[in-house]
């Protein structure tokens, strides 16, 4: 069903783009600031480039867009890329939904399409992929492989245009890495103009480390018209969506300001950027706060009957005289309003998700991800799961409860499936994927689970800190709103901020990250590996010996030795026993002659199975020898 | 067949079918020490769910049941689920029924051999003789070991697919002990294409049915192989797909999953260095194959199905058992959820309990040879009027 809808959005995508003359490339930047619950305050930069490079040759000669991803388009049949760099959780429900989805950790999905394209020339390219967008932005996306990738069946579509052909995505993430300045000078090192001005200039590392969530997000796509590849459009989006907490700041009253966020005003607009301009958002959380300077601008955008207001700040209007100087934006609060700012309630939701990690133990365990919903109509909600190879997933145990959402306990009611993929996973080699749609009705909460068990892995495979835990990424929820309250992310074949104004649309498709999840596996001791070798060796080694010598030596009766039971004195006699036996030996060759003629006919014999003549043994002396003697014998 | 036989058989069901009822049967279907990757339940459960849903079952590394039992038991595991365990009981009953059908079968064969043999025996050698009592005791004590012996009980409750091993496995002695050729052999290939290790059975069919002549070994060698290669095309056919192949044998030849179980190769292999890795897999699998196989069947080869069906425990290594199973328990319980030891603890008492499994083993053998030993030359070997102490050298 979405796919179809998908198509032909993005043919208005291209149409979007058709101001945009041949080899014309244009640059944009965007800053939206939106007050949120609790005193926080949401940033979220946008910087856009868009080239319309025609033809795949022109792809040599970059201006604005980064060579990096130009040399992309040629050396990789990709089409679209996401890659986002996040550290924090983003709270849906008290900050409502974000402009764009990120996962903690680093998250990176591809799709792929062109003539001739196999899935293993894809998986390939997926790890080239990786590999150079590692050094790109100094992230450990190099650790994206085969063994924690899946092909996502339903639940991540294509914004790429033509998307109708044969296509191939992969999709990654990487809950452990921690995002920190190495990825952001990198990152503001793709801008055209680097963060020398501009609104990457705000950008600096000691604020931007100091937030509560903070998430790059790197997109690039293609966009070509349908019969003609080439007449195409690259558009390069990147993101950083920040969310400060002004308790942090530790000020006497709830006013806040660019300078105060960034530590720094605005110098200026970037001189290559067609667009540069500052959205604040006015009414909800952000009503009771008054501007300095007054905006000129106001927007009113109703999306899906919700209203929203923004102030817009031009940057081209505001730096139009020339001059030295600081562009700073502040909000301040009515002095009455400082003893409730936290008594604002944002309105819930319509969908929230969460997920946990049941049982104790380091054997098993379940994996549970709780969606809510708490629109009044049905709604569908599609969820992927990524399970890593080191955790085994039992597909028999999935089940969805459900409950009313004002109920705490889950009863026995279950909900159907109406879609379920699933491919299992292979020890170190490929990860459990799963996916499944359901219809979640109205006012509901639905409880997915699934029963697990921990491996045991080689002592190698552990990780410097093993007992920190291994990560499970977080699971992702789709789902399709009626309408667009606290949804703020552009339409699909929008390139801009501006581009969601308005964008009324019978349904806006959203997408939702749970909690990633740490599991303790059981450790082996990593400090006995030659310990564990030679036990292990000599319990083997003890099979071998006696039955080797059941199966290769012969019976013969021994003389029940003298030897005393006592440990000490066995030592003793030990010590004694060379001249004893010496003198024994004296007098059995001359009194058993016989004896040992028996044995050694025996062993000449070299059957496997004791001597037993064919006449029976009445008339044969049993075998006889004395196991010293013997020895002294050889000697 | 006489009534103690049925209350035996009776009585172990209904000891199992108690257990079946407790809190102790999901309990010991978690087990690491009686469910391990290739036998537990619940990827049986797994392995039919997937196949029912259409997903290849082998193409993850869950599943390691052979395709046609998992279709097989698709029906039961689906539509009647409460009746799994009975399911499992009978056939555990079964198991015993074989048992005692043979053991009678082979005691009988043995009587005939030693009346054949008896003026060759030494004089004082009664007792180490089959009297005509041993006719009816000893297949009883091989039931009641079999029915009453807590790691089959615990393994029927926990419903592993050791159970349906055993079935096989005792089938096969049963035909061996008729001998009945071709279901012998048939149920060899599928046990051998199924979980790889029975293959070294082929030693004793070998020794029974070649009756001393090498071309007739040969043809019968040639008939297991093709056997194995009908099953592996019958197995192919319920899934159109080569994937079982990897995932049961090759998933036991390579022991890809660590998990720890009651032997010892989890805990050396994970502690193992890479690049060591493949000498010490190739050294272990051939240790448990054709290291022992060839010796044993060469010296054994007058009564090849003995060493597996006697079953008379010393006291040291039940003791043995008992104290590394109860310690494995608390061992693994002090890891996995206390935190307060770790892997060697429990490392310690697997290395224990197979070291007592050892002990077991040779000493069967060695009694075994000390018997034919004893029987030939009599029991009392008197050196210089000492009673003379009886080595293998």
């Amino acid at each position: 069903m979405y796919p179809v809808a998908f198509v032909l959005l993005l043919l208005v995508a291209f149409n979007a783009g058709a101001n945009l003359g041949r080899d014309d490339e244009r640059f944009h930047e965007e800053l939206v600031v939106r007050p949120l619950s609790g005193d926080h305050v949401n940033t979220y930069f946008q910087f856009t480039t868009r080239w319309h490079y025609g033809e795949k040759d022109n792809l040599y000669h970059t201006q604005l867009t980064p060579r990096v991803i130009a040399e992309l388009l040629q050396q990789f049949a990709v089409k679209e890329l996401h890659i986002g760099l996040t550290q924090g959780l983003w709270r849906y429900e008290t900050w409502g939904y974000p402009i764009v989805e990120a996962t903690s950790g680093a998250e990176m999905w591809a799709w792929f399409s062109g003539a001739n394209l196999t899935n293993r020339d894809v998986d390939s390219q997926w790890k080239a992929l990786a590999n150079v967008f590692s050094g790109v932005l100094c992230a450990s996306l190099n650790f994206v492989d085969n063994t924690n990738s899946i092909a996502p069946r339903h639940l991540i579509r294509p914004q790429f245009m033509p998307a109708n052909g044969q296509r191939f995505v992969r999709y990654a993430t990487l809950p452990r890495e921690i995002v920190c300045t190495e990825n952001l000078t990198p990152w503001k090192k793709l801008l055209p103009c680097g963060s020398a001005s501009g609104f990457a200039s705000l950008l600096n590392s000691g604020h931007v480390h100091n937030t509560k969530y903070h998430s790059l997000g790197l997109k690039v796509r293609v966009l070509c018209e349908d019969h003609d590849e080439d007449n195409c459009i690259v558009e390069l989006t990147q993101t950083a969506n920040l969310v400060y907490d002004l308790r942090l700041f530790e000020l006497s009253n709830n006013d806040f300001s660019l300078r105060r966020l960034f530590g720094m005003g605005l110098n200026g607009y970037c001189e290559l950027a067609e667009s540069s301009k500052i959205y604040v958002q006015r009414n909800e959380l952000g009503e009771r706060y008054q501007l300095v300077p007054e905006p000129v601008h106001e927007v009113k955008t109703t999306r899906g009957g919700h209203s929203v207001v923004y102030s817009v700040y031009d940057m081209h209007e505001q730096f139009k005289e020339a001059g030295e100087r600081l562009f700073n934006v502040a909000w301040l609060a009515p002095k009455s309003a400082n003893r409730r700012r936290n008594l604002a309630k944002p309105s819930l939701p319509p969908v929230t998700v969460h997920r946990y990690l049941l049982g104790h133990g380091q054997e098993r365990g379940r994996i549970v991800t709780e969606v809510t919903n708490s629109h009044y109509d049905a709604l569908p909600i599609m969820l992927q799961e990524v399970i890593p190879w080191y955790v085994h997933a039992y597909l028999h145990t999935l089940s969805i409860r459900r409950k009313p959402q004002r109920v705490n306990e889950y009863g026995r009611q279950r909900l159907p499936f109406k879609l379920l993929h699933y491919t299992p996973g292979k020890q170190r080699e490929l990860p459990s994927h799963l996916e499944i749609g359901f219809m979640l009705p109205g006012q509901t909460s639905a409880l997915i689970s699934i029963d697990v068990d921990y491996l045991l892995l080689k002592w190698l495979e552990y990780p410097p800190d093993a007992n920190h835990g291994h990560y499970i990424g977080s699971a992702i929820v789709s789902s399709q709103l009626p309408m667009g309250r606290n949804y703020s992310a552009l339409p699909p074949e929008g390139h801009l901020f501006e581009h969601s104004f308005n964008a009324t649309r019978p349904s806006y498709v959203l997408s939702l990250h749970t909690e990633a999840l740490i599991v303790s596996l059981p450790t082996p001791d990593f400090s006995m590996p030659y310990n564990v070798i030679c036990l292990a060796c000599t319990v083997v080694a003890l099979a071998f010996g006696p039955i080797h010598s059941v199966a290769t030596k012969m019976i013969i009766v021994g003389r029940q030795t003298s030897a005393p039971k006592n440990f000490v004195k066995k030592i003793f006699n030990q010590i004694f026993r060379r001249g004893k036996a010496a003198e024994e030996a004296a007098a059995e060759g001359e009194g058993l002659p016989a004896a040992g003629a028996a044995a050694s006919d025996a062993t000449g014999v070299a059957s496997a199975r004791p001597a037993i003549s064919p006449g029976g043994p009445s008339g044969d002396q049993p075998l006889l020898e004395d196991l010293d003697e013997e020895e002294e014998e050889q000697d | 067949m006489d009534s103690k036989f049925f209350k035996l058989l009776l009585l172990g069901g209904a000891v199992r079918f108690y257990f079946c009822r407790t809190p102790l049967a999901p309990m010991i279907g978690n087990r690491v020490e009686f469910a391990t990757p290739l036998n537990s339940h619940k990827r049986m459960q797994e392995g039919i769910f997937l196949l029912q849903s259409g997903i290849d079952p082998y193409q993850g590394d869950l599943v390691h049941e052979s395709p046609l039992i998992l279709s097989a038991l698709s029906g039961l595991f689906q539509k009647y689920p409460n009746f799994l365990p009975i399911f499992y009981i009978i056939l555990d009953i079964c198991t015993a029924a074989l048992l005692y059908a043979m053991s009678l079968r082979f005691v009988k064969q043995k009587q005939d051999q030693q009346d054949v043999e008896r003026k060759q025996y030494a004089k004082d050698t009664e007792e180490l003789q089959f009297g005509p009592l041993d006719k009816l005791d000893i297949p009883e004590l091989v039931i009641v070991a079999y029915l009453f012996n807590p790691l089959t009980v615990m393994s029927c409750i926990g419903m592993t697919s050791t159970v349906i091993s055993n079935l096989f496995l005792a089938f096969f002695f049963y035909c061996l002990v008729k001998g009945m050729l071709i279901p012998c052999l048939l149920v060899l290939a599928f046990e051998t294409v199924r979980s790889f290790y029975p293959i070294v059975l082929i030693a004793p069919l070998l020794l029974v049915f070649s009756r001393n002549s090498v071309r007739r070994g040969v043809a019968i060698a040639v008939l297991f192989i093709v056997g194995c290669l009908i099953v592996a095309v019958a197995n192919y056919f319920v899934l159109n797909s080569w994937n079982f192949l990897d995932g049961t044998l090759g998933f036991i030849f390579y022991f890809r999953d660590l998990q720890p179980n009651i032997g010892l190769f989890w805990y050396f292999f994970t502690e193992m260095f890479e690049h060591f890795r493949t000498m010490f897999l190739i050294t272990f699998q051939l240790n448990a194959t054709v290291l022992y196989l060839v010796p044993l069947s060469i010296k054994l080869r007058k009564e090849p199905p003995t060493a597996s069906n006697v079953m008379v425990h010393g006291f040291v290594v039940f003791t043995f058992f008992l104290v590394t199973l109860s310690m494995m328990g608390a061992l693994w319980h002090l890891w996995i959820y206390a935190g307060s030891a770790n892997a060697n603890f429990y490392f310690g008492a697997t290395l224990a309990f197979s070291t007592g499994q050892i002990f077991l083993i040779t000493d069967l053998l060695f009694a075994h040879v000390k018997r034919e030993f004893c029987l030939f030359n009599g029991q009392k070997i008197l050196i210089d009027g000492e009673e003379a102490r009886i080595v293998l050298k």
